[in-house]
């Protein structure tokens, strides 16, 4: 392909994000940053402002090699896509319910290359929808010394944040009003109960009753 | 856990007011600031990351301004909304307009690197309150520092644009850096009893800090040092257009229980 104008973009990289120490890294999503050590500052406030983390790690898109079932039987020259012999990190996407990302990273494998990893890694993981790999040495990893978990990951734990009902202006979910006729049924109709128009707005009618919910966790 | 506040006599507890009150000014109008830049920065990334910073920022004038209402019972949401520039003691420092990029990352910079260190003072302080605050905000603002020290650097040694702005920014920040050091009234005698930081020491560690890191690091000349500083009520031009937009919706909807 052509470029016709020097590409002034920073390098994508793909960030995974372990909660805890017990659970698999995952990857959450991508930032677009300079170099490794803007990549993990960037990943720690855009994914971990809020929920629990115990590690960041960035590793730029051109050291993933990522393939789907689909892909690998069009295209089987992926499993010779050449490079370093490494230790290889796999990640395997399993469901399409949560559209783009997490991929769950599952484990590790020596390879000869990208390529090698990832045939290993669709022999062992045959129903995965997609396959990830990357070199152990492509990481860049947050510290996980005291003070690095302390500041980049402890403040996010007393963090609690309203759940978006709590914000709910009618109080309840509108399908109770609908049932409790407390909704105009046209968009030109007044608000009524039986043949009563409601000129109260809801929450002054029922005071017990739409009281916004407990923030939940 | 915690020892047991010091009992203090009503003029340290009236200069401990006008502390805290200071400190969350100085929050309150720099996160006003970053504010403004979502939406607007140079990445969304960073878009995030600054809103975050911002965000983090007014939670610490949020806990300064609690620490105040133990004291006397005002409401931290008044305080922040409904005092004019008058009333506030923000230093100009943190008012001057955002400018760009370069300007906004540096004085975060020199800012972050202050009220770390201030934090990691305050968390001996001898009133356990505060103790507990500086604790809590010191965490993040470690982290801010991180992240604002490594835009400096990289601002500073990237192009000979982003070189010539990072020093157009020092030039123009250096010389009202020196009124974030300034004691306000009574705040010795606090000092000398161990509930605040000797401002001193921390100005010491702060040189000791972003001295080198701006003029080895990052190969900026450090302009000369500002001259003497005017009071905390003496306040730049920009301050009152910044409150008016910042204190516009709760002025208009004062009986609002809901945030």
């Amino acid at each position: 392909m052509i470029q016709t104008s020097p590409d002034t973009q920073w390098p994508r990289w793909e960030i995974f994000k372990q909660d805890s120490e017990k659970r698999p890294y995952q990857s959450v999503g991508s930032v677009h940053a300079g170099d490794p050590n803007h990549a993990l500052l960037t990943a720690r406030n855009v994914f971990v402002r809020r929920p629990a983390a115990v590690n960041l790690w960035a590793v730029r898109e051109d050291d993933i090699l990522i393939a789907t079932p689909e892909e690998v039987a069009t295209h089987p020259e992926v499993l010779q896509t050449p490079g370093e012999g490494d230790t290889y990190h796999v990640g395997v996407k399993k469901s399409h319910k949560r559209s783009m990302t997490f991929v769950d990273l599952v484990g590790t494998l020596q390879a000869t290359g990208p390529g090698d990893a990832l045939r290993q890694a669709s022999e062992a993981h045959a129903d995965a929808l997609a396959w990830l790999v990357f070199p152990e040495s492509a990481i860049a990893r947050t510290d996980d010394d005291a003070e690095t978990v302390e500041s980049w990951f402890a403040p996010a734990k007393d963090k609690t944040y309203k759940q978006q009902q709590y914000y709910g202006v009618i109080g309840k979910h509108v399908g109770e009003l609908k049932r409790e006729g407390r909704m105009p049924r046209r968009a030109t109709e007044e608000p009524h109960v039986a043949d009563h128009k409601v000129y109260d707005h809801p929450h002054d009618a029922t005071p017990e009753q739409v009281k916004t919910p407990e923030v939940q966790q | 856990m915690t020892a047991p506040a010091p009992t203090l006599t009503e003029i340290q507890q009236a200069a401990l007011i006008r502390k805290l009150t200071a400190l969350a000014d100085d929050e309150i109008i720099l996160a006003q600031r970053g504010g403004e830049w979502t939406g607007h920065a140079p990445i969304l990334e960073e878009d995030i990351a600054l809103a975050n910073i911002a965000q983090d920022e007014l939670g610490h004038a949020g806990l300064y301004l609690e620490l105040r209402r133990a004291l006397d019972g005002t409401d931290p949401d008044a305080l922040a909304f409904t005092r004019s520039a008058e009333d506030y003691t923000s230093a100009r420092f943190v008012e001057l307009p955002k400018g760009d990029w370069a300007f906004t990352m540096l004085r975060q910079y020199l800012y972050d690197a202050y009220e770390a260190l201030w934090l990691d003072a305050a968390r001996q302080s001898v009133y356990a309150p505060l103790a507990e605050v500086a604790n809590k905000a010191f965490r993040e603002e470690r982290f801010h520092l991180q992240h604002t020290a490594l835009w400096v650097e990289r601002l500073a040694l990237g192009t000979p644009e982003s070189t010539r702005r990072t020093q157009d920014a020092l030039n123009a920040l250096w010389p009202y850096v020196g009124q974030l050091f300034q004691p306000v009234e009574g705040e010795a005698e606090l000092t000398a009893a161990g509930v605040l930081p000797d401002l001193s020491a921390v100005k010491a560690r702060w040189d000791g800090l972003v001295v080198p890191h701006l003029s080895v690091q990052c190969g900026l000349s450090l302009p000369p040092a500002g001259a003497e500083q005017p009071g905390r009520d003496t306040h730049t031009e920009h301050l009152a257009p910044l409150l008016d937009e910042m204190q516009r919706v709760y002025r208009a909807h004062p009986d609002a229980e809901l945030w």
